[in-house]
């Protein structure tokens, strides 16, 4: 057996080795770029073949019917090489493939009629080469046809499409296999079709190689599925260590879930389904993994529903966090408070999700609920003891205008006694009837005002107005107790934000606790100061000043403690409310000594502007 | 047509005092009112006629301290109490004083203006008392000292004869002594010369 005959089947049996690993894996993988590259393979087994023979026959008959019938598989090659490409890089101008695999098939087609071959025009000889070890290599020698150039324009063509492939995919990242598989493959047809047209214009005299260059496609491809079943089975060893981890960590999470009580929750946009865990299905009584999101609302208290929904959707636009406490509804009536919270992600293959945890907080949303509604109470049982030690002022303040409309009245009455000339007096009397009774009715306004229980409503203040209906309040106290009140309620003061009432309440109790802090006083000294002002930092100041007995220095620290008080009969519960309203106002309320004497009791409330 | 006759109000509550002098004004009396207790002592004569109608309850002065004023400037005038609520020990403090009456407001016209007529009949009354105390003095004036002795006997129920023992002279004089006094005196009888003596308060 020849040196030829063993080198070149050696090739052939390889390639189709090659082609047969890849048609397994093709097939297994439902790969693609296998099954061509494996088409590919055989095809430059077949040309090995073919070679062989060629290079071992001294019959140039012989030799006219291998050429044209190496044509076949070569222009399959090419065919299946520009497919692989497409395939396996994803990349390379169709049109030039196209037309790489166009010349190479119109060859293909002349080679059926023309004789003796689509490369030579007539076959003159076969040459014997002597080739140095030996063995001499038989070649073709005759006149050739112009088409070889054909030929040669489209293995030129491929390479250039090879190339454009191998640039497309590394800009794209794909380097490692551009390089390889795309470099191997213009390297093996660049070399074969250069080889082989030198060889055949007799240039050089050698065996014939395009199977041979072949192999440097094989080995680029073998290496590469070396390299990928390497990294396979690492990946694989690394996702089995992942997965045992995530199975664990899943387990504590769900574990831990289950401990706390905590709701898990994912929201599907694309699909719009809200993937619950057990703890929410057991809430909700529910046996599905996943609902609709409109299942899951209508569960939701209506009330509280459009919030909720608002909520997401805003956290879904702009992909950031979510957060809202709401109601269920329960079947039997009543509602738990569940507070949500979670935050946008995008999820490989499925878009955005929302993804989140809900924390049952019926008893400490209750307890909050409770302690409202107890300050509330307190708030309005203590208006209600600060009002009763005003009930005095109301009867005077009643009686004032009560005591005007009846001697209005009754003059009126003998006016009209006395005949028509009086009757411009009884005109004016009526007017003044009419204002007199609208200020008693502004009276008992107020004085309902400050009884009314209800929720709190913040409005827009003037405080000087504010401070000025109290004082119209306690005017007939301050008469029977001899204390001479002074403001200064400047018009045009910014807007402080607060609830009427309260505000009112507290500023009740400090004027009451002036006057009691200057009661004993010699009758110089029974004088409190009322003043608001606009305060640059914190928005509107009112302060209520006295000049009293000051606060004793055991007592500045204790003074707004609830049921802490220095007055024999008082309850110690005025400050406290007081305190606790202006914080809820958002607001101070402190107290200092004044430098002479008595003390200075002062609050602030945000304006419409310095309100968060 | 009579004169009408003056009535003080005191009162700080403007509604208040100008319907209060309205009623007065219809019922026939001279309102004079005043929004606080200095204006009103500022202006004060203490030699006017009238009464006072005073709210209890002011700034500053309160109505008692204002009657208290009124007494240190030798004011006799009636003075009338109005108040708010009904407050027992100072009304029993201001009745003790000598106010006439302690009113609650609201208060009905027929209820004050009877308590105005009562107190403006005894200012009217005591004035009326001064009055004639004066001349009863004045008369007393005119008589010479022996009159003066022998009236005083008079007065005493004692007989002429009695009289002109202790003084030492005749009966006859005695009588025509007797005579010229209570022509002076301008008294028809012993007993209208004894309520005389008695409303001058020189009765001895």
């Amino acid at each position: 057996m020849s040196w030829i005959t063993i080198a070149w089947s050696m090739v052939a049996s390889a390639c189709l080795t090659v082609a047969a690993l890849h048609l397994y894996l093709g097939l297994r993988r439902r790969s693609r770029s296998d099954l061509l590259f494996a088409a590919a393979t055989v095809c430059a087994a077949a040309i090995g073949y073919l070679e062989m023979a060629l290079m071992t026959s001294p019959s140039p008959e012989r030799h006219a019917v291998l050429i044209r019938v190496v044509q076949l598989p070569f222009a399959m090659l090419i065919l299946m090489l520009v497919l692989f490409v497409r395939s396996y890089l994803g990349a390379g101008r169709i049109w030039l493939g196209a037309s790489a695999v166009a010349v190479r098939f119109l060859l293909l087609a002349v080679d059926l009629v023309v004789s003796p071959n689509v490369n030579y025009l007539r076959i003159d000889r076969v040459l014997a080469v002597p080739m140095p070890w030996g063995e001499a290599v038989h070649l073709a020698q005759g006149e050739l046809r112009p088409w070889t150039r054909l030929g040669q324009l489209s293995s030129l063509i491929f390479v250039l499409f090879a190339l454009d492939a191998i640039r497309t995919a590394w800009r794209r990242g794909d380097r490692h296999r551009a390089v390889v598989v795309g470099g191997s493959i213009a390297f093996a047809i660049g070399l074969g079709a250069t080889h082989s047209a030198l060889l055949m214009q007799g240039t050089i005299r050698s065996p014939s190689l395009i199977s041979v260059a072949y192999l440097a496609i094989v080995a680029a491809m073998s290496y590469q599925l070396t390299s990928d079943s390497l990294r396979s089975s690492q990946l694989s060893r690394q996702l089995d260590a992942s997965e045992a981890a995530l199975g664990e960590s899943e387990r504590r999470m769900a574990l831990a879930a289950e401990a706390a009580d905590v709701g898990v929750w994912l929201y599907d946009i694309a699909r719009d389904e809200i993937w619950i865990n057990e703890i929410i299905r057991g809430r909700r009584g529910w046996t599905e993994e996943r609902v609709p999101l409109a299942r899951f609302l209508a569960g939701v208290h209506p009330e509280d529903r459009d919030g909720l929904r608002a909520a997401l959707e805003d956290a879904t636009r702009t992909a950031g966090r979510f957060e809202r406490e709401y109601r269920l509804a329960r079947a039997d009536g009543g509602s738990r408070w569940v507070s949500s919270r979670g935050r946008a992600e995008a999820l490989e293959g499925r878009g955005v999700v929302l993804r989140g945890a809900a924390l049952d907080v019926t008893r400490r949303k209750e307890a909050e609920l409770e302690a409202a509604r107890r300050r509330d109470e307190l708030a309005h049982l203590s208006r209600v003891t600060l009002l009763g030690e005003l009930s005095g002022s109301l009867a005077h303040e009643l009686n004032q205008p009560l005591t005007a409309i009846l001697s209005n009245a009754q003059a009126a009455q003998r006016f009209l006694e006395e005949g028509a000339g009086r009757i411009p007096d009884v005109r004016a009397i009526l007017a003044d009837i009419v204002a007199e009774d609208r200020h008693a009715g502004e009276v008992i306004r107020r004085h309902r005002l400050l009884l009314r229980k209800g929720e709190v409503r913040l409005e827009p203040l003037d405080m000087s107005e504010t401070v000025g209906e109290v004082l119209s309040l306690v005017r007939s106290d301050l008469l029977r107790s001899g204390v001479v009140a002074t403001a200064e309620l400047p018009a045009g003061l910014p807007a402080a934000l607060g609830d009427r009432v309260q505000i009112q309440q507290v500023i009740l109790n400090l004027i009451t606790n002036a006057c009691d802090a200057v009661g004993s006083a010699g009758p110089a000294d029974r004088r409190i100061a009322v003043r608001a002002a606009a305060d640059d930092g914190a928005g509107v100041r009112v302060s209520v000043s006295d000049r009293g007995t000051g606060i004793p220095a055991e007592a500045a620290d204790r003074l707004f403690e609830p049921f802490f008080t220095t007055k024999p009969d008082g309850m110690g519960l005025g400050l406290a409310v007081c305190r606790s309203i202006i914080s809820a106002h958002g607001g101070r309320l402190w107290a200092s000594a004044n430098p002479d004497r008595g003390a200075t009791f002062c609050f602030t409330l945000p304006t419409i502007e310095t309100a968060p | 047509m009579t004169p009408r006759e003056t009535v003080f109000l005191v009162d700080d509550d403007p509604a208040v005092l100008k319907s209060l002098s309205r009623l007065l004004d219809s019922a026939g009396f001279q309102p004079r009112p005043f929004g606080s207790p200095d204006a009103f002592l500022e202006a004060f004569d203490p030699a006017a006629a009238g009464c006072v109608v005073l709210d209890l309850s002011m700034p500053g002065r309160d109505g008692l301290e204002l009657q208290e004023a009124l007494a240190r400037r030798g004011s006799e005038l009636p003075v009338i109490f109005l108040t708010g609520r009904g407050d027992v020990p100072q009304s029993v403090r201001a009745m003790k004083r000598g106010a006439v009456d302690f009113l609650s407001k609201p208060v009905d016209d027929e209820v004050l203006l009877a308590a105005i007529r009562e107190a403006l009949g005894r200012d009217r009354e005591r004035r009326e008392g001064r009055e004639e105390r004066a001349a009863i003095l004045e008369r007393l004036e005119t008589l010479t000292e022996r009159e003066r002795q022998v009236l005083d006997g008079v007065a005493e129920g004692r007989l002429n004869k009695q009289i002109g023992g202790t003084l030492g002279i005749a009966e006859k004089t005695v009588k025509v002594h007797r005579g010229r006094a209570m022509e002076k005196m301008k008294a028809g009888s012993v007993a209208e010369l004894v309520r005389m003596l008695e409303r001058a308060g020189v009765r001895r």
